[in-house]
């Protein structure tokens, strides 16, 4: 289930979860209406059961046909009715004097939120794909990124209204929060709008429900739901992310990707890969390296050879390496050192990081899938270098 | 025409057919040349289920893509083309031409006592033009930059901007929408013009009513995607501006356009299929059909309601809110006919003698898996649940639910009930039933998950997904496989039959409609020996046995 699903956390959510509860009543009376009659006569006038001289040409009864032409039609109108009365609750816009309305663009294949100035006059601007910040050598930041993956961020018990367009040279979106119970298309050309009011601070998905092409299973977004002091501190700044982290862009790429029904993120439990909290292998695994090799990471240098160690040296590596390359280092580690590095640290494009998950070990893994002692890997080859980096720089943000 | 009917020989045998030019000695071009309605209905059925199969295929690797979530099998853009494919031929190539192409050709002018259907030749023209619909749909696989990716609906503007293939597969469609409409004209004169005398309208079997409605349909519906096709192509071609946004068209314009053939088109599916099982239904009770008059008008009704309703496919494109509402309201008006007929069938076997042959428990599983289909269409046609469930998985299964359980099944059971006349034989009934048994069950563990995932949230049209909608679709795989493994099976049992299956006789389910009463089985080219008079109802039953008799020579009443 999606996070917040249950908990109708749209003021109108209970609406239309109400719609749908009196359809499916409705839906099994009139189901049992019709097939339990045929499933009782198919088995009280079976062939076996009945004499052709009791067969009857039973072929008009005015009260019978008046009774299922007219119950039914009342069925009808009431859930008319229902499905009118939830589609007001939605499509009702709030006075736009109290609420908040937000300019919302949907494009291939993300979405971008632009908000009304805040009191210095600042606009903000955020969403669309996820760029990485460009620093100088001492850090200095000279370009922003943005946290891509988009959020919408929003205050508590606020009504907010959406304007969504699309640019005119793009396709058909549609913008659906499955927890809200909203959607509604976001066309070229086009202003179309939808609000919504959440009492529930929490993280909401956003998908898009209008097919779009190529990554059109790829245009998440996602609405975080504030208390009011923390959005209004974040709108009233100029930071593109409120504080909290709220929206960890590479959990949401972790999420997305499905990499969390195998690995576990912030736990050392083996689901059906190995953890991803921390770059250790068990000892079972290092030894399972050392003995056979391994050639499915796609390092330039290519396979490693099995054997490099042996016997109680092996045994020792083994040890080290599992134990997170702490304490005292076993002489036999420099049979390692020449292409892990002294540290175990790895080289860039010669050999993976034996201590932590960094970006070039999680981008050949992605790119050619693993190969190792719990099974194969697949490979993920279509995530992005920005989403490798995402994932790496959560990776460490939670260890 | 030469009268060749007296001969006894089956349609089937070599040369004992009519031909559109000269007179071939090979047998293979008396079957491409042939005019008889029942051949042309026979190579419509080997075409479609070809096709069918081939659908069948491409929808099984989109289940293993989606086994995991991930990119696996596919792509996001061979997803994409997957799809399209997959729907583009069910819809264009297996369920629009369906059961009227098939039983329409097969078995409509039998029930109304014709030798043909009114125009023979035209009916040869336009199976010709299927198929050359059919084959530049399939060019556009190799041509050009791949399989249109736009989906079937070619929603614009991503039809206009996308570069695969995409006017290769609207002219297909296009050609395709044509052959639609001369079949729809030519059986809509073959039963106004060439009913047996004596019958009149409320004579004719139900199965006529229903290729009748979906006729209509096809005349008057047809034509408007036809324009749509070409405005697209225009549009595509030289930039005329209609949908294209950056142009200054609407493309919301186009989903209308698109609606206002795609809904009717619905019931143009359904129709002929819900006329099947008004055929088996009393047969297999062994009794005259429970208001004859309501099941035979719903239809009519149907056909005519369904051209106000393609609006509810709209409730979320940005559409005002009013017509949001009158769409909503007038969608509900369809249901109504839709459940009378139900209520009628059920009541048609109450105090009969059900006797449940393969045919009669297709018609029964069906009876189920449609009110399933119909009533979670009712959910959709309820505004505020839409804007929730619109292009998710729950319509995903509402619409195969009400197709692939309603329409497609219904055409499986007609197989089996028809089986004897097209062919003389049966198949192992035994066998036949294990078949539908496991198509059954592995039908509803294939789709029903769908519904929960897609009102938890699931979007349509995904290639990969969010980890909590995994479990749904490994069921879901699971009910493909048996589901697929059924539709093997059961064509193998059919095609066993059609091979080595005994003799069944002109009359093997003591069934009352005029296809019964024919001299031989399977029939001679030009049908019955003469056309009989008829002065009777369609389903007459006494105490369980037919109540018309006939003397197949001189086809005079002897009863």
């Amino acid at each position: 289930m999606l996070e917040g699903f249950n908990s109708q956390a749209s003021t109108f959510a209970a609406d239309v979860d109400q719609a749908l509860y009196i359809n499916l009543v409705f839906s099994i009376i009139l189901a049992v209406s019709v097939l339990g009659p045929m499933v009782y006569f198919a088995w009280k006038y079976r062939e076996k059961n009945v004499k052709n001289e009791n067969i009857e040409n039973f072929v008009h009864h005015t009260g019978l046909e008046i009774t299922w032409t007219v119950i039914p039609t009342i069925m009808m109108f009431i859930l008319f009715y229902y499905g009118y009365s939830s589609m007001k609750s939605i499509r009702t816009m709030p006075d736009t004097s109290t609420a908040i309305t937000v300019q919302v663009e949907g494009s291939k294949w993300k979405w971008r939120y632009e908000y009304p100035a805040n009191a210095n006059g600042f606009v903000h601007k955020v969403g669309g794909a996820y760029t990485k910040a460009i620093k100088d050598e001492n850090g200095k930041v000279i370009e922003k990124g943005t946290m891509g993956r988009s959020a919408l961020y929003v205050p508590v018990n606020t009504n907010i209204i959406l304007e969504m367009t699309a640019p005119l040279d793009d396709v058909i979106h549609s913008f659906y929060v499955p927890a809200f119970r909203m959607k509604e298309d976001v066309v070229p050309g086009r202003k179309t709008k939808q609000w919504f009011n959440s009492a529930d601070v929490g993280e909401y998905d956003v998908e898009c429900a209008e097919y779009c092409g190529t990554d059109h299973s790829y245009m998440y977004s996602r609405i975080v739901v504030l208390p009011k002091a923390e959005y209004e501190a974040w709108f009233n700044s100029s930071e593109d992310t409120p504080k909290g982290n709220y929206l960890k862009s590479g959990d949401a790429v972790l999420q997305q990707h499905g990499c969390k029904s195998c690995h576990a993120i912030q736990t050392d439990k083996i689901l059906v890969g190995p953890t991803l909290n921390t770059r250790r292998l068990t000892k079972e695994q290092v030894l399972d390296v050392i003995n056979n090799g391994q050639n499915k990471l796609g390092y330039a240098m290519g396979a490693m050879p099995a054997g490099l160690a042996s016997g109680a040296d092996a045994e020792k590596i083994a040890t080290y390496v599992a134990g997170g390359l702490k304490g005292d280092k076993p002489a036999s580690f420099a049979a390692c050192s020449s292409c892990h590095g002294e540290d175990g640290k790895g080289m860039f494009s010669t050999a993976p990081n034996l201590v932590e998950y960094d970006v070039d070990l999680l981008r050949n893994v992605l790119k050619n899938g693993k190969k190792g002692m719990i099974g194969t890997m697949p490979a993920f080859p279509y995530v992005s270098e920005e989403e490798v980096s995402a994932i790496a720089e959560y990776l460490k943000s939670v260890k | 025409m030469s009268n060749s009917s007296n001969s006894g020989k089956s349609y089937l045998e070599a040369g004992e057919t009519h031909y559109a030019i000269g007179h071939p000695k090979s047998v293979f071009m008396q079957w491409m040349l042939t005019i008889d309605h029942k051949r042309i209905g026979l190579m419509y059925a080997a075409v479609i289920f070809v096709f069918f199969f081939v659908a069948v295929l491409v929808a099984l690797s989109i289940r293993i893509e989606l086994f995991a979530p991930g990119a696996q099998l596919f792509d996001g853009d061979s997803y994409n083309q997957a799809f399209t494919l997959h729907g583009v031929i069910m819809i264009f190539l297996f369920i629009i031409p369906g059961v009227p192409a098939v039983f329409g050709n097969i078995i409509m002018p039998l029930m109304i006592g014709a030798k043909d259907v009114s125009f023979p030749r035209l009916n040869w023209f336009t199976f010709w033009l299927y198929i050359f619909g059919a084959l530049i749909a399939l060019s556009s696989l190799w041509t050009g930059n791949g399989f249109a990716d736009t989906g079937w609906t070619f929603y614009a503007p991503y039809s206009l901007n996308t570069n695969t293939n995409v006017i290769t597969t609207l002219v297909a469609a296009f050609v395709l929408g044509m052959a639609s409409i001369l079949t729809g004209l030519n059986f809509l004169v073959t039963i106004h013009r060439l009913r047996a005398p004596g019958m009149d309208f409320f004579k004719m079997p139900l199965f006529v009513w229903g290729i009748y409605a979906t006729a209509w349909i096809q005349l008057l519906a047809t034509p408007v995607v036809g324009i749509t096709l070409i405005l697209a192509l225009l549009e595509k071609m030289f930039g005329i501006g209609i949908f294209d946004p950056s142009k200054g068209g609407d493309p919301v314009l186009f989903e209308h356009l698109f609606w206002i053939y795609s809904h009717p088109a619905v019931y143009l599916m359904i129709l002929p299929a819900f006329g099947i099982m008004s055929e088996i239904i009393p047969v297999f009770s062994r009794r005259e059909v429970f208001g004859y008059r309501t099941i035979a008008l719903s239809s009519a009704s149907i056909a005519g309601i369904g051209y106000l309703v393609w609006g509810h496919h709209l409730f979320t494109s940005g559409m005002s809110d009013l017509a949001k509402t009158v769409f909503s309201f007038l969608t509900f008006f369809v249901a109504i006919p839709t459940g009378v007929k139900f209520y009628d069938w059920v009541a048609t076997m109450y105090k009969g003698k059900i006797i449940l042959t393969t045919p009669m428990l297709w018609a029964l599983g069906t009876m189920i898996t449609f009110v399933i289909g119909g009533l979670t269409g009712v959910t959709i046609a309820m505004i505020g649940a839409d804007i929730h469930l619109q292009d998710t998985y729950y319509t995903v299964a509402h619409f195969h639910y009400a197709m692939l359980g309603g329409v497609v099944f219904l055409l499986f059971a007609g197989l089996h009930y028809w089986f004897p006349v097209m062919f003389g034989k049966m198949y192992d009934e035994k066998k036949a039933k294990i078949a539908f048994y496991l198509n059954f069950v592995g039908f509803n563990v294939l789709w029903f998950p769908m519904f929960i995932a897609g009102y938890q949230g699931m979007p349509r049209r995904y290639f990969d997904y969010l980890p909590e909608f995994q479990i749904y679709h490994q069921i879901s795989f699971f009910g493909a496989l048996i589901f697929i493994s059924g539709l093997a099976y059961m064509f193998y049992v059919l095609i066993q039959g059609m091979k080595h299956g005994k003799p069944s006789g002109t009359n093997p389910w003591h069934a009352t409609t005029l296809e019964w009463h024919l001299p031989s089985s399977p029939p001679p080219l030009e049908n019955h020996s003469k056309v009989p008079y008829v002065d009777f109802r369609p389903y007459e039953y006494h105490h369980g046995e037919p109540v018309v008799k006939f003397d197949y020579k001189t086809m005079k009443r002897i009863d």
